[in-house]
């Protein structure tokens, strides 16, 4: 196909947009450059130059450092427990009430569901207080479980919500068809509906397994003793150790290197699905 | 019901209720429970630890309300919500519909400004700490670009914190937003914008006459969402300024967790807590409405 060479009025417009975008994009994404070029100078070096885009020394004691200030073995363990935990309590306690709900057409669960949803938007900060005293009392602080209690309870209305929503959609023909081959309501949600759930369960490990690795309010309130610490709650401690002035530089740098690296690592493996379970959860919400 | 057996929607939907239990256990005990009991014990004087508790009325508001940092705290919160959701949304929807038209490239773009939402927040603020302290990043530029009389303490300064911490926020959050709006015009049909062409519409005609009403949806959701976000939003304020200098940059979120955690006065942080409730489900239902109300208006 031939195509007239100069550019119309329309392509140069967009064209130009695009630049623009790309100019932006890069100015924002530059604080991050910062973080991962700086972590690799020397400590002079940053002190001396921060500005400069390109390290012209490399090392790596700046993450060494970090990571043995640190102890990342054992944060990062920590942080991969609790995450497990609470993502294996949403998906199985929420698939399976979201199930029971969808099937049942009665007012109560309706009724329980209105409640659900009604919370979602309400302030963690509310329910806060008595939740730190309540697992005093049922020795749970300081447990990996405790903490994991209390991701699930918290989002677990939301996660309801979005399993409901796509259940909803399922054929009831499917189920009433399993019933008449002698299939039970567990049967026929463990072959019938749950391979069909993937997709959503992604969309609930994105935008709940992800602020829950990243969170620092619940583990500093939950998780006093520091063996038990999570990645943030290591690396705000552990920074927050050297005072306001921060002149660990080169730790500040080696430390959100380290601790942001597992998820960097998933986004670029993971990219599309992070944008699609964003969106998914969008349109439901 | 006797001997009569059950029919059996009825055995259904009973059995159905085993399903449901686990999960509304849980968020009973650990969620709701909690919630009422914040409602119940804010008007006694309840401190978690001794068993017995008295009912002492608003007393807790009263206190909480009157203390003198109180009006700076709320002052602070209302300023990042009235300057961080136009100035986000606005941002956002116009990033998004740049990514849209950029074709192939917008595919890099896009994930560029959404990564930084994947960070954790402590994360997040502990690097634009290093950008706004007094040796940081921005007054090296300053100084290296002869702009010296604008260099600051900018974390430091009153009348810089809260800027420089509603401009983290947005950088934080923007790509998240720009999804769920670019999600919003994927949905309008291509055909409606090559028929505006035709008709000869400037492409700002088309922003506001086209685009904006048909993703109305998203505006309403970006809205909302993004209010409840920065009333509650906790992390990034505590590790960037800790609420300072002084309460310069303290929020209601922030309040509550150093009246509990840090001053130990259990009950203010209760009515605090419940004070930041009704603030937050307040605003959400009367956005929710005149938001709606628009979206029809519209159709």
């Amino acid at each position: 196909m031939k195509r007239p060479k100069r550019f119309g009025y329309r392509q140069r417009a967009r064209l130009g947009v695009s630049l623009l975008m790309a100019l932006i994009s890069l100015l924002l994404v530059l604080p991050l450059w910062y973080v991962l070029n700086n972590a690799f100078k020397v400590e002079k070096e940053i002190l001396r130059s921060p500005l400069l885009l390109l390290p012209r020394s490399a090392t790596l004691d700046n993450v060494a450092n970090a990571f043995k200030a640190m102890k990342y073995p054992q944060r990062f363990l920590n942080s991969t427990i609790i995450l497990a935990l609470s993502c294996a309590l949403l998906i199985c306690l929420g698939s399976l009430a979201a199930f029971g709900i969808a099937m049942a057409r009665s007012r109560f669960l309706n009724g329980v569901y209105a409640v659900m949803v009604a919370t979602i938007t309400l302030p963690f900060q509310l329910a806060m207080v008595p939740l730190i005293f309540l697992l005093k009392g049922l020795h749970l602080l300081n447990t990996y479980w405790g903490t994991a209690l209390v991701y699930s309870a918290w989002f677990l209305p939301f996660v309801i919500f979005l399993y409901t929503g796509f259940i909803r959609t399922i054929p009831r023909e499917l189920e009433e068809a399993g019933r008449v081959d002698g299939c039970g309501l567990l049967r026929s949600f463990l072959a019938i509906h749950l391979p069909l759930l993937k997709s959503v369960t992604g969309t609930v490990l994105i935008l709940r397994g992800v602020p829950i690795w990243n969170d620092l309010l619940v583990p500093m309130i939950t998780l006093t003793r520091s063996t038990l610490s999570t990645l943030p709650l290591k690396l705000y401690s552990f920074i927050g150790a050297y005072g306001a002035s921060m002149t660990h530089w080169n730790l500040v740098f080696g430390g959100t290197f380290i601790v942001s690296l597992p998820i960097l690592l998933a986004f670029l493996f993971l990219q599309r699905y992070f944008v699609r379970g964003v969106v998914a959860g969008a349109i439901k919400g | 019901m006797g001997r009569r057996k059950l029919s059996q929607t009825q055995r259904r939907q009973l059995s159905c209720i085993w399903f449901v239990l686990p999960a509304l256990a849980v968020v009973f005990v650990f969620f709701l429970f909690p919630m009422l009991r914040s409602l119940v014990y804010s008007f006694t004087n309840w401190d978690g630890i001794a068993l017995t508790s008295r009912w002492v009325g608003l007393k807790n508001f009263a206190a909480v309300v009157t203390d003198p940092s109180f009006k700076q705290v709320l002052f602070n919160t209302l300023y990042l919500t009235v300057i961080y959701v136009p100035v986000l949304n606005v941002v956002a929807l116009l990033f998004a519909v740049a990514v849209y038209n950029s074709g192939k490239a917008g595919n890099v773009y896009k994930s560029m400004l959404f990564f930084p939402n994947l960070l954790s927040m402590t994360v997040i603020a502990l690097i634009w700490r290093i950008i706004y302290i007094h040796d940081g990043l921005l007054n090296h530029f300053l100084r290296a670009v002869g702009l010296k009389a604008l260099v600051q303490d900018w974390l430091g300064t009153v009348a810089t914190v809260l800027p420089a911490m509603s401009l983290t926020i947005i950088w934080f959050a923007v790509g998240y937003y720009l999804l769920i709006y670019l999600a919003g015009l994927n949905t309008v049909p291509v055909e409606i914008y090559e028929c505006a062409e035709v008709e000869g519409v400037r492409p700002a005609q088309r922003l506001f006459r086209i685009t904006i009403p048909l993703i109305a949806p998203s505006i309403t959701i970006n809205t909302v969402l993004s209010t409840i976000g920065i009333i509650t939003l906790f992390d990034l304020p505590f590790v960037l300024t800790r609420g300072g200098p002084g309460y310069m940059s303290e929020t209601l979120a922030l309040h509550v967790y150093f009246y509990a955690f840090v001053q130990l006065k259990t009950s203010y942080a209760l009515a605090l807590a419940v004070i930041l409730g009704l603030f937050a489900t307040l605003i959400t239902l009367i956005q929710l409405r005149l938001l709606r109300r628009r979206e029809e208006a519209v159709l």
